[in-house]
């Protein structure tokens, strides 16, 4: 391997890491807060998809401006639903036991997952890029994607604002407080359910994004959501349930990993998250950067 | 022993009614010409998936332990008798008599690992070993062929539709008993008392870990046979079995039907693939729509009835002798 090719791989693994970032931070932020894992959060990312796609048609893409208005619509869109669902249903489902809560996130899979399928059909779908992503950066002499480099700009700006947000704002020490010590939180007088609804909107507006920027990189079609909660189910593992630090290392790991393993080991690299997943699990239940359960 | 109760009586009563009808039951539908048969094909169907949720539910219901990897072995028992049928040219029989076993074996090596974890943490372990059970069966052209599966599984000239049907209602029955001894010995008890009270199980001297990892290899077994059997049924074997949403049908039978009894799983699973066959034969296009229909169904037990079915006939049943 020639170390351009290497540097190319690279960069092409640390991209999709980014990406899985965005959406796994999301269900780990709403683990960390709500206890609930929510199988629903795949749907939500390839709701998100879609709509960037449907939009994407009525405002005739290419144009930059189109773009940046799908990454401004559709996120708070998704966020929407999520407060819909949080008010709705996830709300009754917080005192009850962990086998509830899984079977009412999985209840919405099929309900969401099978309402894309009836409004969409079963085509791939896919986002055109804007004219000023579309073409190829030139990086040491290796022609790069310029989308690529585009989400390898937003990961880390993402994984910048969640730190920022919650560990140099108000907000983000109530987030916090609310993790750690919910009913001395309330007892303070901040209102724990609205800081619940709110991650919980945090959390689907981050499934919107990377529904939208996933709709622009490759084919969008009925089987990414349940494909991605699982990839999301072994970044937050590896990463430790309910910290956004671990997410963005159990992403990195997970999107290099899979790219360098793709030379040797062809598909079978496709086995790699699991197996990592069931390892960490075994070793270190709690993930790299969780803390034992209480 | 005391005697019987007279609600004991009616159900043995009730029990022994059912067993009769259900034997009889592909005589009459034989009436029917091709509707019949498929009729009994749907029946057969609903026995094996009707194993496929009580054997989950001994380790759900009975040992409070969520498995969203139980597919993996439901799997590798449909994989078995679709190896040996077709590549090593074994017997039906034997295949199916091999089938639980390689199962147990799968079930034993995961389960040594899972049942160190407690409650999120070892449904989230059996989901991933799971996923990669099905990862594995799906790559793996070369010995289960792959995403295209394994076709055309031979069948005996006895094992016509209806002899293939009466079959599976003796192993269903059979299986049935085994479970109702097993959930009835000192063992089950031990299940039931970790699954109220770990901390009490280990003061009193069960070895926890051995209980629930015995617990979880025979709901692997059963789990193996009932795989075996629609591997046979269907005479295909593809690595969906395997998937984690082939997981999640055992967990909704039981949560349908009442995971705190030994038919409720049962029971459930019998009443949503009959939802989904009398969706479909409404309107083909309600096929479209069967997720939705199956998903608010879900959410309204859960918010509603989280006892189940049975647990819903047991307080009505309840409401009216009082």
């Amino acid at each position: 391997m020639t170390w351009q090719l290497f540097i190319f791989m690279l960069i092409n693994g640390l991209c999709q890491g980014m990406l899985l970032f965005i959406i796994a931070s999301g269900l780990s932020l709403v683990f960390g807060v709500l206890r609930v894992i929510n199988f629903a959060h795949g749907s939500l990312y390839m709701i998100g998809a879609f709509l960037a796609y449907s939009l994407s048609t009525l405002l005739s893409g290419e144009s930059l401006l189109g773009f940046l208005i799908l990454l401004l619509v559709i996120p708070p869109a998704i966020a929407i639903i999520g407060f819909v669902l949080e008010v709705t249903l996830f709300r009754r489902v917080y005192r009850e036991e962990h086998l509830l809560q899984l079977l009412l996130t999985y209840a919405l899979v099929l309900i969401l997952d099978d309402s894309v399928r009836v409004i969409w059909g079963g085509d791939p779908r896919s986002v055109t890029r804007p004219d000023l992503l579309a073409g190829s950066v030139d990086v040491m002499g290796m022609a790069l994607p310029s989308y690529n480099v585009f989400i390898l700009v937003i990961g880390p700006l993402i994984a910048f604002g969640m730190w920022f947000l919650l560990y140099r704002t108000r907000t983000g020490n109530v987030i916090r407080a609310a993790v750690s010590f919910p009913d001395t939180l309330g007892a303070l007088g901040v209102n724990v359910s609205w800081v619940m609804t709110s991650t919980f909107m945090l959390g689907c507006w981050l499934a919107g994004l990377g529904g939208v920027l996933t709709a622009a990189l490759s084919n969008i079609d009925l089987g990414i959501g349940m494909e991605k909660i699982i990839e999301c189910f072994a970044v937050v593992v590896i990463g430790g349930l309910g910290s956004v630090g671990g997410a963005l290392l159990g992403s990195l790991i997970i999107g290099t990993g899979l790219t360098f393993f793709q030379l040797p080991f062809g598909r079978w690299a496709l086995v790699f998250p699991y197996a990592l997943m069931a390892l960490v699990l075994v070793i270190r239940p709690w993930g790299l950067f969780g803390k034992p359960e209480r | 022993m005391d005697h019987m109760t007279s609600s004991s009586r009616t159900q043995w009563i009730s029990g022994i009614t059912l067993i009769v009808i259900l034997f009889v039951l592909p005589v009459f539908l034989n009436e029917f010409g091709r509707t019949g048969e498929y009729w009994i094909w749907v029946s057969t169907e609903m026995i094996i998936m009707a194993l496929f949720a009580m054997s989950l539910n001994l380790i759900l219901g009975f040992g409070g332990m969520v498995s969203f990897g139980h597919a993996a072995f439901f799997g590798v028992g449909a994989y078995t008798v679709a190896l040996l049928t077709k590549k090593a040219d074994l017997p039906l029989f034997l295949a199916l008599a091999a089938a639980p076993f390689t199962a147990a074996i799968t079930a034993a090596i995961v389960g040594w690992f899972c049942v160190r974890l407690l409650g999120l943490y070892f449904a989230i372990l059996t989901l991933a070993f799971g996923q990669l059970l099905y990862m594995i069966v799906f790559q793996w052209y070369t010995f289960t062929g792959g995403d295209d599966g394994i076709l055309g599984i031979p069948r005996p000239e006895i094992l016509g539709p209806t002899n293939f049907y009466w079959f599976c209602l003796v192993l269903f029955l059979i299986c049935f008993f085994v479970m109702k001894m097993i959930v009835s010995s000192s063992f089950g008890l031990s299940i039931k008392t970790i699954r109220e009270n770990m901390e009490r199980a280990k003061f009193i001297g069960i070895n926890v870990r051995r209980y629930q990892l015995l617990n979880f290899i025979i709901a692997g077994a059963f789990a193996g046979l009932a795989g075996g059997m629609l591997a046979e049924l269907n005479r295909f074997a593809q690595p969906d079995f395997l998937h984690w949403s082939k997981s999640a049908e055992p967990i909704l039978a039981s949560l349908v039907g009442g995971m705190y009894s030994l038919a409720g799983p049962a029971i459930g699973s019998t009443v949503l693939i009959f939802l989904k066959i009398f969706l479909q034969q409404i309107h083909p296009s309600m096929v479209e729509l069967w997720a939705i229909v199956l998903g608010a169904a879900i959410l309204v037990v859960v918010l509603f009835a989280p006892s189940g079915l049975v647990g819903l006939y047991q307080n009505i049943y309840k409401k009216f002798q009082s």
